[in-house]
């Protein structure tokens, strides 16, 4: 999760793709409970929110991901 | 998965899981026996990772662990059909998934490099505008601490003064 004062894409910043494989990433993206966080929280920009959710749920099928939080 | 059913090659990524019943030896020859399942359908294989052995997130047929293996292969699309039904049914791959993957062009390399300099040098840029700003503020803060350190050194001094008198004083007494 980001930081609430800077509401910049981190994709966007960091000229990074979305890739379902880097779970590490996309751990930052979701919460507890392993839920896929807003945009609007996390500042992602649209375009990159749409590449992350199916990014979390590429990596929750191949169970790089948890889909719960136990 | 993709079902686009194009006559074009497309550039694929596929990443399966070995299941835990195999050894490390054992899951590497299951991984090129996949390579050979790609391989025979035409593809050509651009990229081999083998991740090895990894805790699944979640169990998956009783399997708390797994091997994963990753392939890049280029491919006719009406092909990938076929393979993705062999690895369904094969017993030795406990899971897999295929995903289009968009080869970069020279070009986009390029221009990502060129973007990713501009963004190192913002960076570099912000960061030294964060050390003026920090710089000129902590001189004044070290010499007020200083200052203060200076303030309780007399105090003590004072008060040490103050009970000596009081305690000869007594002794007077």
């Amino acid at each position: 999760m980001t930081n609430k004062k800077t509401k910049e894409c981190y994709f966007c910043v960091n000229n990074l793709e979305v890739d379902y494989k880097d779970t590490r990433t996309l751990r930052r993206f979701v919460n507890f409970y392993m839920k896929i966080l807003p945009g609007a929280r996390t500042g992602v920009c649209a375009w990159h929110q749409r590449k992350l959710s199916d990014a979390v749920k590429r990596s929750r099928v191949m169970a790089l991901l948890s889909a719960t939080h136990k | 998965m993709s079902k686009t059913k194009t006559t074009g090659v497309t550039h694929y990524e596929i990443l399966f899981i070995i299941p835990n019943r195999f050894t490390d030896d054992e899951a590497k020859t299951v991984s090129s026996s996949v390579e050979k399942i790609i391989a025979d359908n035409d593809g050509i294989v651009t990229l081999r990772e083998y991740w090895g052995k990894k805790r699944l997130a979640y169990e998956i047929k009783h399997n708390a662990f797994g091997y994963y293996s990753l392939f890049e292969f280029d491919l006719e699309g009406n092909k990938l059909a076929k393979i993705d039904t062999t690895l369904r049914l094969s017993a030795e791959v406990l899971r897999h998934q295929i995903v289009v993957k968009h080869a970069k062009s020279e070009a986009a390399i390029a221009k990502e490099a060129k973007i990713r300099v501009k963004i190192d040098s913002k960076k570099a840029a912000d960061s030294k505008k964060q050390e003026e700003k920090t710089k000129i503020p902590s001189p004044s803060s070290t010499a007020s601490r200083v200052g203060d350190k200076v303030d309780k050194r007399v105090d003590l001094k004072d008060l040490d003064e103050k009970l000596e008198g009081i305690l000869n004083a007594k002794d007077l007494i």
